[in-house]
């Protein structure tokens, strides 16, 4: 498998960031709703440290990836109909303003409850904004509202992929999967 | 009655004591401490306190400080900050709701002034050394501080909170206090404070 995509399949980035990713959301959304619900004690604060950590990595990760798409060819869609095309375009272009929106929005929650933010115990990271009360609220629904929205535009993606292998019998899955060539 | 017999007795110690005239502590006057969170440096003001300072500096002996600080009103710009600061592991105000600071002996440092307090918070004592700047003004004066203290010595954030990369052990306090002009009385009963007062700056 090249680095590069073909006009048959992703390439190995792009697989290395789709599957990648998909287990670190996972992991960070599954940590995120076990944390919040813990007592006060030094360890909560650590899961929070790592939550936050993680999340300024997919921040990170997703700005790469984007630019990657930008420069990386894109394998042929499969015949589909026009509303199938469409909807996949869309479901696309909410995955990555998702995968924005979420490190963006708890940092914004982040800076407006003042908390500190520090990168794997190595660095802080300036905060988006002066403390603000008004805005704490808000910025925590956003980043819970951004999660939910987001698990269910995956479980759609995922059904869509899943449609494609076993109902239309097409290749669309096949060529994203992380371990096959999907060349052939 | 009795109990009002040790009460006069007590102030009348105190009044004793303090010789020096006693300043009240007017608006614009800051209780605050530096403290570090997971790198990142966070302020708190204690909003209530009450502060006795009496302070002559050519009668150290006669001068002392006496602040009892409402530990319930910390105010560090986060809620749930403030929140965990109230809990058993750090100040637990529940069971000791206020900080006290008297002060035992002053000397002459340089510009300023030393004074040996008892700081205790959270049950625990510790002598330290408190510096300051005093500057008479015409409208009273002005006594400014900064001391660093390991929070470890008052058994504040012990256990699981005791590593300094987490909450970070030194915190500094702020002493910023806006002194108005001493009661009329305790002045004219000190005629060398009143000459002091007067005295151009």
């Amino acid at each position: 498998m090249s680095l590069r995509s073909t006009t048959e399949a992703w390439g190995a980035l792009a697989r290395v960031f789709h599957w990648g990713m998909f287990v670190l959301f996972a992991g960070l959304i599954g940590v995120g709703y076990y944390m919040v619900d813990l007592p006060l004690s030094a360890a909560k604060m650590k899961i929070y440290a790592l939550h936050k950590s993680v999340g300024v990595v997919m921040l990170v990760l997703v700005v790469l990836r984007l630019f990657w798409r930008t420069i990386d060819r894109r394998p042929a869609s499969e015949p589909m109909s026009v509303w199938q095309h469409y909807a996949a375009v869309v479901a696309v272009v909410a995955l990555y303003a998702l995968m924005l929106v979420l490190p963006l929005s708890g940092w914004a929650y982040n800076s407006a409850a003042g908390f500190p933010l520090r990168w794997f115990n190595l660095a802080n990271l300036p905060a988006l904004m002066a403390p603000a009360p008004a805005l704490k609220a808000w910025a925590k629904s956003a980043h819970e509202m951004a999660a939910v929205v987001f698990m269910s535009v995956i479980g759609v993606h995922a059904l869509a992929a899943l449609k494609h292998h076993f109902w239309d019998k097409d290749r669309t899955l096949l060529r994203m999967l992380p371990w096959r060539k999907g060349t052939h | 009655m009795r109990r009002f017999i040790v009460l006069a007795l007590a102030c009348g110690v105190a009044a004793a004591a303090a010789g020096a005239p006693t300043y009240p502590v007017a608006a614009g006057s800051t209780l605050q401490f530096q403290g570090t969170q997971q790198g990142e440096k966070f302020v708190g003001a204690v909003r209530s306190y009450d502060a006795k300072i009496a302070f002559d500096p050519a009668d150290t002996a006669g001068s002392a400080f006496d602040v009892s600080m409402q530990l319930k009103t910390i105010d560090s710009k986060s809620p749930e900050r403030d929140q965990a600061m109230q809990t058993v592991d750090w100040f637990d105000t529940a069971h000791f709701p206020l900080a006290t600071f008297r002060t035992v002996a002053f000397r002459s440092a340089g510009t300023g002034w030393v004074a040996d307090a008892d700081l205790s918070i959270k049950g625990r004592t510790k002598r330290i050394a408190f510096p300051f700047q005093f500057q008479k003004t015409t409208s009273g004066a002005v006594l400014d501080a900064k001391v660093a203290l390991d929070r470890l010595d008052f058994g504040l954030g012990a256990g699981e909170w005791a590593d300094d990369s987490m909450v970070g052990h030194r915190v500094e306090v702020w002493v910023h206090l806006v002194l108005a002009a001493p009661a009329v009385s305790s002045a004219a009963t000190k005629p060398q404070t009143k000459a002091a007062a007067q005295r151009p700056r």
